[in-house]
């Protein structure tokens, strides 16, 4: 747990949202929650781990998902978490960012200063924190800073020039390169996150990281 | 009334979007007008906001220009 007390108690979890009344009440981007969640990117191999981890004594139960319907990031990750709960039985329920700072407050990124979503939380049946994963991998981050230095090259861009520090004449000529260059990335970043809880179980739990 | 009777931008955002909320504190200082769209409210809305960008907020000006992101901050996918 990342602080000594936390909000995320027992009774708290269970106000949390089920995916069906999360996807009721979302105005946005139905379609593309439906959409990867049956383009699951999760293999047999990978569920058989989770179900693994799930039957381990004070294994995951429970999996708290911060999220809001309108980021891009949480459509294209969190349907692999509902196949997750649906294959091994977790409970899932899902707490939308901008309804519960205290929440959220409890998993910022960046030190402190992000509140980057999806978040999921790994909770045993007594609701004591295992581990989480926040927003994409650490894989997807260091290819997000490799594509920024091949757009910066291919661009003839300074060296380190970052979105905040490039001449304005060319902020969004630089943006639209390294957008058009991560988007396809994220069938493979969806799988490096799976990786990346298969990993961060598999050291919280002790347990062999395979399926 | 569209952009071009009005001849203010149009701004996409997320209200839950740090760079969103920081160009409209500050455009909202200066005085500048525009017209905000909020894409989290209408699919309608995103999908409209989606022909001009990946990321919000997006300010589509009267000229016809069309900007993501919002000084360094690269705001949010949509």
């Amino acid at each position: 747990m990342l602080q000594a007390t936390t909000v995320v108690t027992t009774e708290r979890f269970e106000k949390g949202l089920s995916y069906a009344d999360f996807l009721a009440q979302a105005t946005v981007n139905r379609d593309k929650f439906e959409k990867y969640y049956e383009d699951s990117a999760l293999t047999t191999e990978d569920l058989s781990f989770f179900k693994k981890a799930a039957a381990v004594p004070d294994g995951p139960s429970k999996i708290l998902a911060l999220a809001e319907a309108w980021c891009g990031d949480v459509y294209r990750e969190l349907p692999t978490v509902v196949r997750i709960a649906e294959a091994t039985g977790v409970d899932l329920r899902i707490f939308l960012r901008d309804e519960n700072p205290d929440i959220m407050d409890e998993f910022l990124s960046n030190d402190g200063k992000a509140r980057a979503i999806p978040v999921f939380v790994f909770y045993t049946s007594e609701t004591r924190y295992i581990t989480h994963f926040t927003e994409r991998s650490a894989g997807a981050h260091a290819e997000l800073a490799a594509i920024m230095d091949q757009v910066r090259t291919d661009l003839n861009l300074p060296p380190g020039v970052t979105f905040a520090t490039v001449a304005e004449a060319r902020k969004q000529e630089f943006l639209r390169a390294v957008i058009a260059r991560i988007l396809p990335r994220f069938p493979e970043w969806r799988k490096q996150s799976i990786r990346e809880m298969r990993t961060l179980l598999s050291a919280a739990l002790k347990l062999p990281n395979k399926g | 009334m569209n952009q071009a009777t009005k001849g203010v931008p149009i701004v996409y955002t997320i209200r839950g979007c740090d760079a969103c909320v920081k160009l409209l504190r500050k455009w909202e200082a200066e005085g500048i007008a525009f017209e905000e769209r909020r894409v989290e409210l209408s699919q309608a809305v995103l999908d409209e906001a989606r022909k001009y960008g990946d990321m919000v907020p997006i300010v589509v000006w009267p000229d016809g220009r069309v900007e993501q992101g919002f000084e360094g901050n690269l705001g949010c996918f949509i």
